[in-house]
């Protein structure tokens, strides 16, 4: 009940006219993005958080989270019309949204994907009002050690549930930290890893490592594979929309099933794009018309978008509650957090009541702006599309690296961008995880910290990690997840050793 | 053409590289015990060493997988493409550095049109000079956001 005081007061924040129309902004500046190839939620955020540093936090809070939920719309349009998913989490929409258009009901596939993306976020949105005051309280308790399981907790979950090679999350992981290392010493105060460079006496900006890696990295991979846009032309009927709302609680289980996944993978760091191939794929096992799938079964848009929507709101949770980022998108804002000189953790439901359950209360309405405003937009965002690429292409780069410029004014910065475009670029076909690179850039700081303050209190003393019941279960389900792919491997060979060899 | 293979090992050496580097940086500050707790390298040193671990276990997997990994990792027509679209933006960069970000997007913007776009010169032009003054009154004016500036714009008298 405590909670629903705070909601209600927290709406009375957010219910201004000037926040509904940053709401309004910010869900139609994260259409265009999550509709144009390159630009994402994670570098759509990157790129409008330097715009706001003037700006007072909750405001802009809400500006950059109604972004985020408008890009995750604009993604799952593109996926639709063109079969072009424009976020990784929207990929598994194109199997059968795709089809659907095809067969002349885009309008049927458009309105299930926005409503049951917006059921998956008013779920995620539930569950935060729900848990994050009694998430922040047993939070307080946690001192260094603590804290330093949480996140290696965070990181173990990318080896153990992540798709990618584990080696290569590591790499992408360390070098994540590596980076972060650069410049200023939090502890000391004093400069390292500069390698007698003036530009890098001031570190490098996670804001840049985003534009770089998903925008201009992206880009590179698009330009590659021959961008060609096979629209199809959507007009959003009136009459359509509403016979589509009423055949939605049909699909009651799948959106409950796909929310309660999408909840799971948004408050581990599994991510929204995890999410929702996950819950594609159960929704095609369990479902009763499995040979539908893949040719446009309407189940097959409303499991992946009710687990992308809902993993991307919850993600906010242990960003809110605990510091650590459930996404990519949400570290970028949590990066924001800091730098409008707010401590995301618990402490922040302490000092900042207002700023937490304004940001809270706008997610309720921020959704609800995104779904009437993405059904009313739609053909004039499908129509950007059209626009020949040799424009778009261009006019993408200069936004990121203005956007880069923007950060910090460092010329620096540009190559920097330009270097991390080329390394995403890689990474990406190498099959290189890229979001464990972005947390650890933001928590790199953090999670020193908290790693060298554990070590001071215990004098140098690893068993620190052990030294009491809550610390040690963290570590221990950290160190189980880490090294879930090596025991899968060994479970393998040994439950089937003919099978191995057979294949080796 | 470029097979998976040779990308693999490369991307691993460059990882493996910077992970070294991390080592090396670090070692610079201490990496051992000092009055305030661990020194600052401590922290940046395992992690550099995991990095370059890591990257080592990617080369052994890619080696021992080789047979897998014969797949083309670039054609000679995707190089191509992606090479016209990277020299540009690298001189786009180069040009920013020298004659400010607002010249270099006109210069950059007409050029693509031109040149990739097939538009006609005058159209590709004055496309590129309207989207640097849209920029200018979006930053400057509506934001106060300065951007990087060249001499044009010290010719100008717009600081």
């Amino acid at each position: 009940m405590e909670n629903f005081a705070s909601l209600l007061h927290g709406f009375g924040v957010a219910l201004t006219t000037y926040h509904v129309m940053l709401m309004m902004v910010g869900v139609l500046l994260g259409i265009l993005v999550g509709v144009l190839p390159g630009l994402g939620a994670p570098n759509g955020v990157s790129l409008l958080l330097p715009l706001t540093f003037t700006m007072d936090p909750v405001a802009a809070i809400i500006l950059l989270t109604s972004m985020y939920w408008g890009a995750l719309f604009g993604g799952s349009t593109t996926s639709i019309l063109f079969n072009i998913p424009g976020e990784p989490s929207s990929v598994a929409t194109t199997f059968d949204g795709y089809p659907m258009a095809r067969q002349g009901h885009a309008t049927q596939a458009l309105t299930l994907a926005f409503l049951s993306a917006g059921f998956g976020a008013l779920v995620g949105v539930i569950l935060i009002t729900v848990l994050s005051t009694w998430v922040a309280k047993f939070a307080l308790r946690f001192s260094s050690p603590e804290y330093f399981a949480v996140y290696f907790l965070a990181f173990a979950s990318f080896i153990g549930l992540g798709a990618a090679s584990p080696f290569k999350t590591v790499v992408s992981m360390g070098l994540g930290f590596a980076f972060a290392a650069v410049g200023m010493d939090t502890v000391s105060g004093g400069l390292r890893l500069t390698y007698g460079f003036n530009e890098l006496l001031s570190g490098i900006s996670f804001l840049i490592a985003v534009i770089g890696l998903f925008g201009i990295g992206e880009l590179m991979l698009t330009m590659e594979e021959g961008l060609r846009f096979d629209g199809i032309r959507a007009r959003v009927k009136v009459r359509d929309v509403f016979k589509t709302i009423a055949t939605l609680p049909r699909y009651w289980v799948t959106l409950l099933r796909s929310a309660a996944i999408g909840c799971w993978m948004g408050i581990t760091p599994g991510g929204p794009t995890a999410a929702s191939f996950m819950s594609y794929g159960l929704a095609k096992r369990l479902s009763r018309r499995k040979d539908g799938f893949g040719q446009g079964e309407p189940e097959g848009v409303v499991a992946p978008e009710t687990a992308d929507h809902a993993a991307g709101s919850s993600a906010i949770l242990p960003m809110l509650a605990l510091g650590v980022p459930g996404s990519a998108t949400a570290a970028v804002m949590m990066g924001g957090l800091m730098i409008w000189g707010l401590n995301p953790g618990p402490m922040l439901f302490v000092e900042r009541p207002d700023f937490v359950w304004g940001l809270i209360a706008s997610m309720y309405l921020g959704n609800i702006v995104a779904v009437l405003m993405v059904l009313a937009t739609i053909p004039l965002f499908a129509s950007i599309l059209r626009i020949p690429f040799a424009i778009i292409g261009p006019v993408i780069v200069v936004v990121c690296f203005i956007g880069a410029y923007t950060v910090a004014g460092r010329p620096f910065d540009l190559w920097l961008a330009l270097a991390f475009g080329v390394v995403g670029y890689l990474f990406k076909k190498l099959d290189y995880p890229i979001a464990p690179l972005v947390l650890a850039m933001v928590l790199g700081d953090k999670a020193e910290d908290a790693f060298r303050q554990s070590m001071i209190m215990s004098r140098g003393s690893l068993s620190i990690f052990w030294s009491n019941g809550l610390v040690a279960t963290l570590m221990l389900i950290g160190i189980a997840l880490a090294l879930g792919p090596l025991l899968s491997i060994v479970l393998s060979r040994l439950v089937k050793p003919k099978a191995s060899s057979a294949v080796a | 053409m470029i097979s998976r293979y040779t990308a693999e090992v490369g991307t691993a050496t460059l990882t493996a590289g910077l992970g070294l580097a991390a080592v090396v940086g670090a070692l610079e500050f201490g990496i051992g015990w000092g009055d305030a707790g661990p020194e600052p390298g401590a922290f940046p040193f395992y992690i550099g060493l995991l990095v370059v671990a890591a990257s080592v276990g990617t080369l052994i997997q890619a080696t021992v997988g080789r047979r897998g990994l014969q797949s083309v990792f670039l054609h000679r027509e995707e190089a191509k493409r992606v090479a016209s679209f990277f020299l540009p933006m690298l001189a786009f960069v180069v040009v920013a550095r020298l004659l400010g970000l607002y010249v270099a997007t006109a210069l950059y913007l007409s050029f693509v049109m031109w040149v990739q776009g097939k538009y006609r010169f005058v159209i590709a032009v004055a496309s590129g000079i309207a989207a640097a003054v849209i920029f200018y009154f979006v930053l400057e004016v509506a934001f106060q956001v300065p951007l990087l500036k060249g001499p044009l714009e010290a010719a100008l008298g717009l600081y």
